[in-house]
């Protein structure tokens, strides 16, 4: 066990702008086992967790990424000068839910889930890059084909897809909700 | 929202604008609630009569946004008409007429949760700050920045084209240039130096040949939405800059 490696993941993290990935961290330490890097990579988020300190690790996207916590969030807004971060409309986020659970989807099947027409909210998911083109389907008129992306992810601060309740577990909140 | 909309009910009886559901399915969803029902077992005739309601009292209706409501209150009014239709056997679960709404409508709630769900997300990760909040290599809009038109572009490019004519040069070998390459040579030249001098640039070719095939290679890169030309005021140079989110490599 190499005795600085949570000090070189820290460097790592600390210079990358996008969550560092695995791939990434094993390309620069070669001959350290994934295991090792795992363990030190969450020792030191646990360690930046424990206090004393304004900026946490977050594991999103599949990656590390340094970030402020919460609390300081009124004060970084002032030295951005940023009143606040825009939000999506409920349409938006009904419409990403919908490409969540069903992608790859179409435009036609989120308006049929939906009952509503979506092409808009769809314009402004795709211009937000929270959904991307990923292809046409075999069907008549050949319509495109849609996926959330990596930014997606990292907007909601998910980790992967499977940070989503699955199926099974909505519908024991949908029975709990109706019961 | 629940209680948004019970408030303005009580405040001006049964005026509850369509506006406050995302669409028939939400419509219907709050009333299932309001009337405390089963979804599974929903009273088709209840459900019917409550939702025309809503719709009814409206004089006009807005054809391009309550089109949708239309469209489920004849489906309501259909169902209702095929369980009233006399049998000779109960209904079986199968053909339930009222199946293809309850999965419907089930599945949207489902997505109704999760659209919570990513909202409460949403909210949380308003409040933290990575450092991909700072890198912003492009330059504000608020610096009264000119996107320049094919035109401007064109016509730079031709004076410099003159300007190179004139310097009389004398090409011995001919050299292969490929867009491809080109394109990436150009992001490539942008990543180090984030932007650069559209004229500047075109001049510092070496024939030309490259210098033609620079010019549509800058032009395929605006139009694939990679780079960006700016002019900071008129009249004066045109810089190209890399877009933020611009794909690393060009592939063709």
């Amino acid at each position: 066990m190499m005795d600085n490696l949570k000090e070189i993941l820290e460097a790592l993290i600390f210079i990358s702008v996008e969550p560092l990935t695995m791939e990434k961290m094993k390309e620069v330490l070669q001959d350290i086992p994934e295991a090792e890097i795992h363990q030190a990579a969450e020792d030191l988020a646990a360690r930046y967790a424990s206090g004393g300190c304004a900026i946490r690790i977050l594991q999103t996207a599949g990656g590390y990424v340094f970030s402020t916590k919460p609390e300081y969030d009124p004060y970084v807004r002032r030295l951005l000068q940023i009143e606040r971060k825009k939000k999506l409309s409920v349409q938006a986020l009904e419409t990403l839910s919908a490409v969540a659970y069903h992608q790859p989807v179409t435009l036609a099947e989120i308006s049929a889930i939906r009952s509503v027409d979506s092409t808009y909210a769809l314009h402004t998911l795709l211009e937000n890059k929270l959904i991307k083109i990923v292809g046409r389907k075999e069907a008549p008129g050949r319509p495109l084909v849609y996926r959330t992306t990596e930014k997606f992810l990292t907007y909601f601060g998910l980790n992967s897809i499977e940070d989503l309740p699955s199926e099974e577990e909505l519908k024991k909140l949908m029975e709990e909700e109706n019961a | 929202m629940l209680e948004e909309i019970e408030q303005a009910e009580a405040h001006d009886g049964y005026q509850v604008k369509l506006e406050v559901f995302e669409g028939p399915l939400d419509l219907l969803l709050f009333l299932i609630k309001k009337k405390k029902i089963d979804i599974h077992d929903i009273p088709i005739a209840v459900i019917t009569r409550e939702y025309l309601e809503y719709l009814g009292d409206k004089e006009r209706i807005n054809l391009d946004r309550e089109a949708e409501f239309l469209l489920m209150a004849a489906l309501l009014i259909y169902i209702k008409s095929q369980m009233l239709l006399p049998r000779e056997q109960p209904i079986e679960p199968d053909i339930d007429p009222r199946k293809e709404l309850v999965d419907h409508l089930v599945d949207y709630q489902k997505i109704k949760a999760v659209s919570a769900l990513l909202r409460e997300k949403e909210d949380e990760q308003s409040q933290i700050w990575k450092r991909s909040a700072l890198t912003a290599p492009l330059p504000e809009a608020d610096l009264d920045l000119i996107e320049v038109s094919l035109f401007d572009l064109a016509e730079s490019f031709f004076t410099m084209m003159k300007r190179k004519q004139a310097e009389k040069q004398q090409v011995i070998k001919g050299k292969e240039i490929s867009i491809a390459a080109k394109m990436n040579e150009i992001i490539g030249v942008l990543k180090e130096r984030t932007f650069l001098d559209f004229l500047e640039y075109l001049g510092g070719q070496e024939t030309l040949e490259e210098a033609l095939v620079a010019f549509f290679c800058l032009l395929e890169l605006i139009k694939a939405r990679i780079v960006i030309a700016i002019q900071e005021r008129l009249f004066q140079t045109i810089k190209v800059w890399l877009r933020r989110d611009a794909p690393m490599k060009v592939n063709s």
